[in-house]
């Protein structure tokens, strides 16, 4: 078989709370179809979470893809925001700059970031202030 | 499909309402008959609420001829003890059972429910990084779990059901070696029997639904005193209610648990999304039940829900067990007798192909027959929606013209091309109709 990677894409929309965990959902649902380990589904479902939420309150909205290769998947989510203009602070559990309405929601916890470095085998950030932010997040699979 | 619901063909008139009430797609219409997929069953009866010709019924066992046999003992759920006023306490329906020469082992289950609450305190206890645990009680949380949220399983608490765990007490105690039967509000716990899970076998032989025996003494209207049996616990009661549990591992928590108690499949597998995405930080343990209110909701239940519920609610309960109760709590606990067997398995359903880019050329296959249906979820096909529809196709169990807009798509061209061919002639003749003129 021809090993074309599998995509799917994903418009996220600004502050569009009634949609939460949507994508996330959706690539589970794919990634079971494909027969994917259920360890590695789990860890996507939380990239694919932790970055929806990224880009939908900070971002400003933007898109996420999901590309499924023979030995790996990448997760990547792309916005129009601000950008991060320390990445090495907002990489710190704990830290976050979502507004006191978002925290009321229960999100801002300042644990996204570092929960997608924690389930990804490699994360990567391009951010660049005024132009906005790619993160991409790559999760092997098991024996390869 | 573990044995909980059965499927009367003779009554089925093949129309969509089982389908769409599933909520795991497991069920087909093919050929006019109803076909339940197995490996996404859950056994949880919203099949059987939905269907108005009682072509789908909750699978037990002969009730007349398992109660024509001599010494009967049944292991009824608490569910039974709060359908009708006049047996509303244990003691009062053991009573009323043994009229019937039928044995009840319910002060065996409520040291059993007990034991449970007891045990998964501790477990919680112990917990650490596992929290939040899932309570193991409802099966058909349990087989969804297994099935739609895999990443969840080692969540699950590894305490024996109490109603399996009652009858080992009483064997133990009594070295009673007759079959128990179980009285089953609902067709998950009947898979407690046929299928169980966590254990090779189950301590349990027979089924049958609390309905079948509630009206059985009804019909007889046994007058009860009360005065015949010694008083039995009722905490355990509450496990039929939504919340009950929580509340009885709660009593032997040494500090204060915090819990989440939900009901019926909708909240329930809102609330597993949430959990899967880690969104229940700061909770020791989530209790979900399949059925609405909790156990009294079930298919096979006889009384109301609502009219349980208010029993319930008004039903006197000693939290703090007493220094006896406590003391066979502890010998039981220490024999280990509420523990799990082996690790809840996950259940994973069967991929498009075993081959990634065999599958991942399926899964193409199936976006593009999927964008051209007509996403109305209409039924017609014998499919809960047009995305299974897609997927049966995919997996050679169905075909496009099983879509009746397909259908019409693909007789609209055809009569289509009937037309502009009968309008060809051969050429011999002319249109007009006449001879050409020979030069």
């Amino acid at each position: 078989m021809g090993q074309e990677p599998y995509v799917e894409e994903y418009t996220i929309q600004a502050g569009d709370f009634t949609s939460i965990g949507e994508a996330s959902t959706k690539f589970r649902a794919t990634l079971k179809m494909l027969g994917i380990p259920s360890e590695v589904v789990r860890r996507a479902a939380v990239v694919a979470y932790e970055a929806e939420m990224n880009a939908m309150i900070h971002g400003g909205g933007g898109t996420l893809r999901m590309t499924v290769a023979s030995d790996h998947l990448e997760i990547m989510a792309a916005d129009q925001g601000p950008g991060i203009p320390d990445v090495a602070l907002a990489m710190q559990e704990g830290y976050s700059t979502a507004s006191d309405e978002i925290r009321e929601l229960g999100f801002g916890a300042g644990m996204g970031l570092p929960n997608i470095e924690r389930n990804s085998d490699r994360m990567n950030i391009e951010t660049e202030v005024g132009t906005g932010t790619v993160l991409t997040a790559r999760i092997d699979f098991p024996g390869q | 499909m573990s044995g909980g619901i059965r499927v009367r063909e003779a009554r089925c008139r093949g129309c969509a309402n089982c389908i769409k009430s599933c909520p795991t797609e497991a069920i087909r219409v093919i050929d006019g008959l109803i076909r339940i997929i197995p490996d996404l069953c859950i056994d949880c009866g919203e099949c059987i609420r939905s269907c108005r010709d009682k072509a789908i019924t909750l699978n037990e066992d002969e009730w007349d001829l398992l109660k024509s046999r001599d010494g009967l003992v049944l292991m009824a759920d608490p569910t039974f003890y709060v359908q009708v006023g006049a047996y509303s306490r244990p003691r009062l329906m053991k009573e009323a059972l043994e009229h019937h020469g039928l044995r009840d082992i319910a002060e065996y289950a409520s040291i059993a429910f007990d034991l449970a609450a007891y045990a998964a305190a501790g477990v919680i206890r112990e917990g650490g990084e596992n929290r939040p645990y899932i309570s193991t009680y409802c099966p058909a949380v349990i087989r969804l779990i297994q099935i739609n949220f895999p990443e969840l399983v080692g969540r699950i608490l590894p305490v024996e059901s109490p109603l399996e765990t009652a009858v080992t007490i009483w064997r133990n105690a009594t070295g009673g070696k007759e079959k128990v039967t179980l009285v089953a509000p609902c067709p998950a716990k009947a898979t407690l029997v046929r299928c169980p899970v966590g254990r090779e076998k189950s301590s349990l032989e027979y089924v049958v639904s609390v309905q079948k025996v509630i009206r059985d003494l009804l019909a007889c209207n046994v007058k009860v005193t009360g005065t015949k049996t010694k008083a039995i616990s009722r905490r355990w009661l509450l496990w039929s209610i939504s919340g009950g549990e929580s509340r009885h591992i709660s009593s032997f928590s040494d500090k204060g648990l915090t819990s989440v108690a939900v009901s019926g499949l909708r909240n329930t597998m809102d609330l597993l999304n949430e959990l899967e995405l880690g969104r229940f930080g700061g909770v020791d343990f989530i209790e979900c039940r399949a059925c609405d209110l909790g156990c009294i909701g079930g298919t096979g239940t006889y009384e109301s829900r609502f009219l349980s519920q208010l029993r319930l609610d008004n039903i006197e309960t000693e939290w703090l067990p007493s220094h006896e109760e406590m003391e066979e709590i502890r010998t039981c606990y220490d024999k280990g007798i509420w523990r799990l067997d082996n690790p809840i398995q996950v259940k994973e359903r069967l991929p498009l192909s075993q081959d990634l880019g065999e599958a991942m050329a399926k899964l193409r296959e199936m976006d593009a027959i999927y964008a051209g249906l007509p996403h109305i979820d209409c039924g017609s096909c014998g499919r809960p929606s047009c995305r299974a529809l897609a997927e049966d196709i995919v997996r050679g169990q169905g075909d496009e013209t099983d879509c009746i807009f397909k259908l019409r798509e693909r007789i609209t061209a055809l009569s289509g091309e009937i037309r502009a061919l009968s309008s060809k002639l051969p050429h011999t003749l002319h249109p007009s109709g006449k001879k050409r003129q020979g030069t």
